[in-house]
Parts: structure tokens; C-alpha cells; sequence
């Protein structure tokens, strides 16, 4: 019994050294994010984008490590004026696609693929989900402002309110066929945009779009081509203007491409398992060439402690390190650490200028007496200053990013075009000035009296709690009259609280769906932006009058040079109003085992693209 | 018995009624906005028309009766609903990760109930000897070490020094073969799938992965267990049949193993079959720390990203298991002690 005992401890541990031979051909990550779906239609976080990536191509791709050159991936051209690709001042693009490009299934890429997967991309519209993205350009605008679902259109022409009204109550059968045909010329609206001329690809939008190659190209799921008549097969749109309806806004459950795939990318699905991990294998007929490695495996490890041994051990050849652990893979023989790369990405606080007072805990006694705030207290701009004053930005950084995000002076982050690092100023913690615009404030009253609020911020986000605990340091020591209560909520009530009105100040963060500064500069400046629309009518009707004809206008050329004129001019206005308060743009960091050969960065990638990798 | 065990198993769907009423009847505190933070992950989410899009998607404004109706109706169809936080049927999930959490508890319970028992017979037998006292620092570290603490000591010993047993399931090129189509699950229990189909490295391996999880949660219940034992036993050891035992001149290894161990393992058996009812329930740290895929990581991450149906699925399990882990406890009694009758 001993003797078996012994032999079994001795066999087991003499396994150990297995995994380290039987990992050559492999490459494995080990990170902290889920993969929700592999559908590109439905993808709109990093987890998945980064599955995606590797199983699917788009019409042209990023350069290397740019975010503004191209390269061609499924069209063979990047479409310029120059050549006469783009036309109709920027209304016209036209694709030359590639051939003998095989989908893992084994079928050939045809021109109609591609139709049918940007076509698809709009009319599957989950809500929450990116179609916007496409729809923007794809669509008609309806009374000069953008179409950012399908939908808008359906009920447009129905002239219902709600696209629901358009069906049989719990159904998808229209109720007449007015509104069926209505639906059928809804799609025909979007159908317009496509023409197929040979081995050509030809995209009409009906208004120009600047930003729309960024918008199409690798990195954005959502443009990713699909095998129409494998997708078919498997349950999915036909294709036709009379069915688009069913498919379009789908659960989960009922989206057949969400486990499973049919790309052109140099790596297919070999297996998922869901909330654990993802295992890609080469794919021996990808159209640039096999990838060097035969399997691309991505770990999901929670715990960091874990990862670390995984990858001092050899089982991880690169893993995900939060900052504040950054010291502990610093100057390890074997492994190699990359910082200081900026992310697309800002976090701001933002002002709420007309908060709902409706029993609402923040605002206090919802006066200014001391005690409470009034509701639209952040539509003072002196209060809005002397707080954008107040903040320590440079500690901030130091303490909650160890020094590893630098401060923005407006939304659009440092590496987009249109960043300007001399104009505006960043805001830099001035008491003085600060003490000065309060003291300004309500003609003095709001010194006098001092005032009561919560700042809210959800539980577990460090960075949102710390910037919450030094506004209240620093309000009540330039005058003991301040009081700034601090609130943590678990996400769900914080959304709760933020989709009601309720918060009067909380920092929320935006990431770059593309690389064009409209995308920064739409959601948080447009009074329909998606958090300019939120903060207040006082906000949106100062919006209204000074920056959505901005927007507009920068959309309607595609000069460059004459966008970022526009955008800076946006920024300024923004700045001198003290509309958002600028908190930080992260730089992100990289840890590897240093016999990985061929990472690169690219701030639009999602995660790591397995086939530039290898040992 | 028989009639004990069949009323047992009837009031089984009424307890599980009630336990999943209660999780619907909580959610009707919440605003449908809260609800929505399922689905939403990022505010950005919300714009446009989206948070009325997806309250009426999900029906988030429905009564919680009407909700709790629908999720009956799909039960009665065999259907346990989608798991938000891992994008599954929540049955497939189970199907997956209960095996898992089963392997675990099943081995390491045997060297919890056969060390801790012992440990607890060796202390009471050195009352208050060298033994004794070692036992009893061993056990209040047992109790006042998180498990985090001693999970994370493990593995950096044996993992991260000695580099012998690593964390997870199953070693990368394992989990190839493991997951291949050659490769039969007959239970999903690695170790047992892996002899059935006559693959001894991959029994191997996979043994080699619970040893870590297995000494962190051993180490955590020895504790438990050896206080108990070592009470109930100087409890018999002090009775009157153990000094007429004496009396009559029995040896001591007779009294101790024969007269008083098996009097005072009935606690000890209650502990023992609490302790493998809270792990097959899923042990949420040492899953985490180890990266070990079972039913307890799966709970942690469902309730935190209010995933319902994930939720009601391991409420569902945790409910079955209590019941019917407390049954066999209990039948156990009549075993160990022929004077406990069930009726």
C-alpha cells in the first residue's frame, strides 16, 4: 500500500515538467475579462473583440502599430481620393475584393459577403449593441441629424411611435401591410447604399461620414465579413428586405452566430469554453500566409497571484497585471514589461446641471442654505470652475495610476488626430482660483453659506472613489462650510441612480469605438450625445446653441486639417465653460515572457493578435 | 426508514418552491433600472432610446409574480433560463461545472473525515498532554487562517518555488486531449473520465491539480472536525462504561478504537456531512485561487453580476444537495448508532 502510495506521489509529480515541452507551439494569455459572444454583429466590449479579431477579417486593416494608416486586408485597395476610390466628396468608396479568400468553412469570399455583412450589422441592432456605428453612415439622416438604429426609419415611415407598434403584440408578424411594406422600404433605404460591379464593392452613403474607413476597418467587430450562405445554413438573415425584421434585436440565446464561427481570419475556433477559456488553431489556408503558431489560447484567471506563477513558470506567455502590481514583475529575469502606452481613452467627471430632485438623497435640502444644494447648482459656471480648480490632477495621477495616465485638456485622448497639448491648458489644481470662483459663485451666498452633497460612485472602482475623497478634502479645506458626503453603491443601484438624474457629480469614462475625434467629441458635447444628453436641459440647450452646429460642420468635410480646426474650437469652448472636469487617459502596460517574438501595439486592437506571435 | 426517506423526498420540490420564491420575491425591491445593470456593463449602453429598448427587451417592468410565473413555465419545459455572466444555459453550466466541484469535495472529504477524526481521537486521548496541546495550536490556526491566506501559500510553495503542482484542472496539453472528440465524458469527473477511457497521464494530471485545493481545504476543515471529536471523545472517554471497561481490563487501544470513537462520532458525522454539503455547494475562494473551474466560482461571479437565472440554478443545486446531503447524514445516525430511529 505505502510502495503504491509512493509511486503515485511520484508519478504525479513527475508530470509537472510536462506542460513547459507541450508548450511551444502555443501561445497562451491569461487575462480577467469574459468573452460574451462571438457574433461580431453583437460584440461591443474588448473580450470578445479580441476572439473576433482573430477569427475574422474586415475590408482593410491598421498599419502596424497606426492608427491612421491602412493597410488592405479583405479589399485589396485602401479607397483615397487620390486614386480616385473615393468620390462624391467622400460620399463614394469603392473595394476592390480580394480573391480566393477561404472562410473556414472551405467556401470562397465573394463581393456579396461583404455586402450582406454590413448590411447585417445594421439590421441586427441588439439594443445596447454597436449598429450605430454603421448606421450612422449607412442611413439617412432624418431631419439633418444621424440614424443610429434601423429602427428610426421603420417608425418613421409607419409614422408609429415605438418600433413595437409595427407588430402583432409578442410577435414579429407586422399588423398590416402598410407597415410591412413600410419595413421592406426601410431596408431598401439601407440596400441603397451597396453595389456590386464585378469584383468591386461599391459603398453610396447618402451624406459623407469622415470617419467611416476607421469605422470599417479591423478592430471594429461589427464590420467583419461573414459567409452569407453558411450563416444561412445555420439559421441566420437571408439576405432579403422581407424577413430582416425577425432577426433583427435578438436575445442571446436566439443570435446562431454567438459560440460559434465562419471567418477568413488566420485562426479558427478549435474550442470555447465559456467563462473559462478560448483555444484558436491556425488556419492553414488564411490568405497572407499561415500564422507561425498552431494554437492561440486565451485564459480567463481572476486571480493575480495565479497568473503571475503561470507566467513565471512558463504555462502563460503573457498575462494581464493591474498597476499597483506592476512593482511585483518589474525587473524579473525571463520577463519583459512595456509601459507608458497610451490608451484611446479619457475619463471625466462630470457636472450634472439639472439634477432630478425628486427624492433624490444627494442634493441635501435641494437648496443653497448649507445644507443641501440647489437642483441645477453645476449650471453656475463659477461652481463649475472653481471645482475644476479644486481637483489635484497631478496627484491623482500619481496615487491612483501610479503615475502611469497623464492628464487630458478635453476629451479627445493624446495619439488621436485633433489632440492639441498646448490648447486648451489642462486644469491644474489652483486653490486660490478656485476659493476665487467660489467666492463668486451665487454672488458670494454659496461662501457664506457653504453647501451639502453626495458624490456616488459604484463599489470596487478605486480610481472613482479616491477622485470622490479628494474633492471632499480639498472643498472642506478652503472652507470648512463645504461638506461633500462620499456614497458607494454596487453597480446596479449607481446605474439606477445615473439613468434617473439623480447623481450631481460622477466620472464615467469613454474608450474609442474608432480612432476620430467626433467619436469623443459626439457623445460628450451633442445635446443628443450619450452623456451630453443626460446631464441637464440647461446643458443640452447650451449644447444646441454652441456645439452641435460645430459637430455637424465637422462632419461635413472631409478635410482633416479643417475637422481638427473645428473639434479645437469645440474643446475651447468646453474648457473656458468648464463643462467636464478632465481626470486622466490611462497608459497601458504590457507583460510578457521575453522569448515572445512580434507583439506590437496597437491602441485599437482589442487584447493581443496571435498571428504576429511566436517563440 | 423507507417511509422517512420518501417523505424527505417529497418535501423536496416544496423547499426548492420556496427558495426560489424567495430570490424572485428580493428582485421585486429593485427599480427596473437596476435590473437593467444585467445587461449593461457601461453607460455608453444607454444612449439613444436603449434603456426603455431594454427594459421592454427583458421585460424588466413585468410584476415579479409574472416573472416568477414565466421562469416556472420554462422549468416545467426543462429549461433553468441563460446565464448572463457566462453567455450559457445555465443547465450547461451546471452540467459543466458541478462534475467539477463534486471531484473536489469527493476527494477531499476522505482525508477531511478519516485526518480530522483521527487527529481529534489522538488529541482526547493526550488530553491535555504535548500531543494535545500541539493539536490544539494546529486547530486555532485551522480556524484563524483565511483560506485565501492558505491557498495563496500553497500554491506559491508548491507552485511557485517548487513548481510541482499547478493551479487549475487540467495542464494545457492535457485539457487538448481532455477536450478532444476522441475523448469520452462518461461522468465529468476528470480523474474517473480520464481510467475510463485508459488514459493514465491524464488521471495522473488531473490528480496532480486537486492535491492543492484538496490540502487547502483539508487543513481548513481538520479544524473543525478535530475539535468535535476530541470533546465527544474525552465526553465517552469520561462515562461509566468506560470505566467498567477499564475495569474489566480491556487494553486501552480496545476502549479508545472500540467502546468510546464510535459513540462520539455522531457529532463528528453531522460536522462531516455539513462540511461536504457546504463544498459540493462550491467553494468559491479555493476555486478562485486555484482557477479551478467549478460550481462555486460560477455562484461568486453570478451574484455579482446579478445574473438571475445563474443565481436560481445554484440555488436550485445548493437546495438539492442540502436536502438530500442532510438525508443521507441522517440515515447515517441510524448507522452509526442503532439506537437513533428515523421516523
Amino acid at each position: 500500500m505505502k510502495k503504491s502510495v509512493v509511486f503515485l506521489a511520484i508519478a504525479v509529480l513527475a508530470l509537472s515538467g510536462i506542460y513547459v515541452m507541450a508548450s511551444s507551439n502555443m501561445i497562451v494569455e491569461e487575462t480577467i475579462g469574459s468573452i460574451p459572444t462571438l457574433d461580431p454583429a453583437w460584440s461591443y466590449d474588448t473580450g470578445s473583440g479580441e476572439a473576433i479579431w482573430q477569427l475574422y477579417d474586415n475590408l482593410i486593416q491598421y498599419d502596424g502599430s497606426s492608427i491612421s494608416k491602412f493597410k488592405p486586408m479583405i479589399s485589396t485597395n485602401i479607397p483615397s481620393e487620390k486614386d480616385g476610390t473615393i468620390l462624391d466628396n467622400g460620399k463614394t468608396y469603392i473595394f476592390h475584393i480580394r480573391q480566393n479568400v477561404y472562410f473556414h468553412s472551405g467556401d470562397i469570399l465573394t463581393p456579396e459577403d461583404v455586402v450582406y455583412s454590413l448590411e447585417r450589422a445594421v439590421i441586427f441592432d441588439r439594443a445596447g449593441g454597436p449598429s450605430w456605428m454603421l448606421a450612422e453612415p449607412l442611413l439617412p439622416t432624418i431631419d439633418g441629424a444621424y440614424v443610429d438604429s434601423i429602427e428610426q426609419w421603420a417608425t418613421k415611415l409607419a409614422g408609429v411611435k415605438k418600433f413595437n407598434d409595427l407588430f402583432l403584440s409578442g410577435t414579429r408578424t407586422p399588423k398590416n401591410d402598410k407597415y410591412r411594406q413600410a419595413l421592406i422600404d426601410t431596408f431598401n433605404l439601407l440596400s441603397k447604399s451597396f453595389e456590386v460591379k464585378g469584383n468591386e464593392v461599391i459603398i453610396h452613403l447618402p451624406h459623407s461620414y469622415p470617419p467611416f474607413l476607421y469605422i470599417l476597418a479591423h478592430g471594429v467587430s461589427e464590420s467583419s465579413i461573414l459567409d452569407k450562405k453558411w450563416l444561412i445554413e445555420k439559421g441566420g438573415w437571408n439576405g432579403n428586405a422581407n424577413t430582416w425584421w425577425i432577426y433583427h434585436n435578438p436575445s442571446r440565446e436566439k443570435d446562431p452566430l454567438y459560440s460559434i464561427e465562419n471567418g477568413t481570419g488566420p485562426f479558427t475556433l478549435e474550442r470555447w469554453t465559456k467563462g473559462r477559456e478560448i483555444v484558436f488553431k491556425r488556419f492553414d489556408k488564411y490568405w497572407a500566409g499561415p500564422a507561425k503558431i498552431e494554437y492561440g489560447i486565451i485564459k480567463k484567471v481572476p486571480e493575480f497571484t495565479t497568473r503571475k506563477l503561470d507566467l513565471l513558470r512558463g504555462n502563460a506567455d503573457t498575462i494581464y497585471v493591474p498597476r499597483q502590481y506592476m512593482e511585483q514583475v518589474e525587473n524579473v529575469p525571463g520577463i519583459k514589461v512595456i509601459k507608458g502606452l497610451p490608451v484611446l481613452s479619457v475619463d471625466v467627471g462630470v457636472f450634472n446641471f439639472n439634477v432630478d430632485s425628486k427624492g433624490n438623497p444627494y442634493i441635501g435640502s435641494g437648496r443653497l442654505d448649507g445644507r443641501g444644494i440647489p437642483p441645477d447648482f453645476f449650471s453656475n459656471e463659477n461652481v463649475r470652475l472653481a471645482f475644476d480648480y479644486l481637483f489635484p490632477y497631478n496627484a491623482f495621477i500619481k496615487q491612483v495610476w501610479v503615475g502611469q495616465a497623464i492628464v487630458p485638456n478635453s476629451v479627445i485622448p493624446k495619439g488621436i488626430f485633433g489632440y492639441n497639448a498646448k490648447n486648451p491648458t489642462p486644469f491644474t489644481q489652483n486653490l486660490a482660483k478656485a476659493t476665487e470662483y467660489f467666492k463668486k459663485a451665487y454672488n458670494g451666498e454659496l461662501w457664506n453659506k457653504g453647501f451639502t452633497m453626495t458624490l456616488v460612485y459604484n463599489s470596487g472602482n478605486t480610481q472613482r472613489q479616491t477622485a470622490c475623497e479628494m474633492i471632499r478634502y480639498y472643498a472642506r479645506r478652503i472652507n470648512p462650510k463645504f461638506h461633500v458626503n462620499i456614497v458607494s453603491e454596487l453597480w446596479a443601484s449607481f446605474l439606477d441612480d445615473y439613468a434617473s438624474g439623480k447623481l450631481p457629480f460622477f466620472v464615467v469614462g469613454w474608450s474609442a469605438d474608432y480612432p476620430d475625434p467626433y467619436d469623443f467629441e459626439q457623445p460628450f458635447y451633442s445635446s443628443n450625445g450619450a452623456y451630453g444628453s443626460t446631464i441637464g436641459k440647461n446643458y443640452v440647450e447650451w449644447a444646441k446653441k454652441n456645439m452641435n452646429t460645430l459637430l455637424v460642420k465637422s462632419m461635413k468635410t472631409v478635410s482633416q486639417t479643417e475637422r481638427a480646426k473645428i473639434y479645437n474650437q469645440m474643446n475651447i469652448e468646453a474648457h473656458d465653460n468648464a463643462i467636464y472636469m478632465f481626470l486622466d487617459q490611462p497608459l497601458s502596460m504590457h507583460v510578457q515572457r521575453s522569448d515572445l517574438k512580434g507583439w506590437y501595439y496597437n491602441p485599437m486592437r482589442p487584447g493581443i493578435d496571435f498571428y504576429s506571435l511566436s517563440k | 426508514m423507507a417511509s422517512f426517506i420518501i417523505r424527505r423526498i417529497l418535501l423536496l420540490p416544496v423547499t426548492l418552491l420556496g427558495l426560489t420564491f424567495l430570490i424572485f420575491f428580493f428582485t421585486s425591491f429593485l427599480s427596473p433600472y437596476q435590473l437593467l445593470s444585467a445587461y449593461v456593463q457601461d453607460p455608453r449602453q444607454l444612449q439613444g432610446g436603449n434603456v426603455e429598448k431594454l427594459i421592454d427587451k427583458y421585460g424588466l417592468r413585468e410584476n415579479f409574480m409574472i416573472r416568477y410565473g414565466k421562469w416556472l413555465g420554462q422549468i416545467s419545459h426543462g429549461n433553468l433560463g441563460w446565464s448572463l455572466s457566462l453567455n450559457e444555459p445555465v443547465s450547461v453550466v451546471i452540467e459543466q461545472r458541478f462534475p467539477a466541484t463534486l471531484e473536489l469535495t469527493i476527494y477531499a472529504i476522505i482525508p477531511v473525515i478519516f485526518v480530522g477524526i483521527w487527529l481529534g481521537v489522538v488529541a482526547s486521548v493526550h488530553h491535555n498532554g504535548v500531543i494535545d496541546q500541539i493539536l490544539r495550536v494546529f486547530a486555532l490556526l485551522g480556524y484563524s487562517i483565511p483560506a485565501f491566506v492558505l491557498g495563496l501559500l500553497i500554491l506559491f510553495i508548491f507552485y511557485g518555488v517548487l513548481g510541482w503542482l499547478p493551479p487549475g484542472r487540467l495542464d494545457q496539453w492535457a485539457q487538448m486531449i481532455f477536450f478532444s472528440k476522441n475523448f469520452h465524458h462518461y461522468t465529468g469527473l476528470a480523474t474517473i473520465d480520464a481510467l475510463l477511457n485508459g488514459n493514465i497521464p491524464i488521471f495522473l494530471d488531473a490528480l496532480k491539480h486537486l492535491i492543492s485545493p484538496i490540502l487547502t481545504l483539508s487543513y481548513l476543515s481538520w479544524a473543525g472536525l478535530l475539535r468535535i471529536t476530541r470533546s465527544s471523545m474525552l465526553e465517552s472517554l469520561g462515562q461509566d462504561y468506560i470505566r467498567t471497561a477499564r475495569a474489566k481490563g480491556l487494553s486501552e487501544k480496545m476502549i479508545v478504537n472500540k467502546h468510546a470513537r464510535r459513540n462520539a462520532l455522531i457529532p463528528a458525522t453531522t460536522v462531516a456531512g455539513l462540511m461536504f454539503i457546504g463544498m459540493l455547494g462550491g467553494v468559491i475562494i479555493t476555486e478562485t485561487i486555484f482557477n479551478y473551474p467549478g460550481i462555486g466560482s460560477f455562484a461568486a461571479q453570478a451574484a455579482t453580476q446579478f445574473d438571475y437565472a445563474g443565481i436560481l440554478g445554484v440555488a436550485l443545486v445548493y437546495g438539492l444537495v442540502t436536502i438530500i446531503g442532510n438525508l443521507i447524514v441522517d440515515i447515517s445516525y441510524a448507522m452509526i448508532d442503532p439506537r437513533v430511529r428515523l421516523g
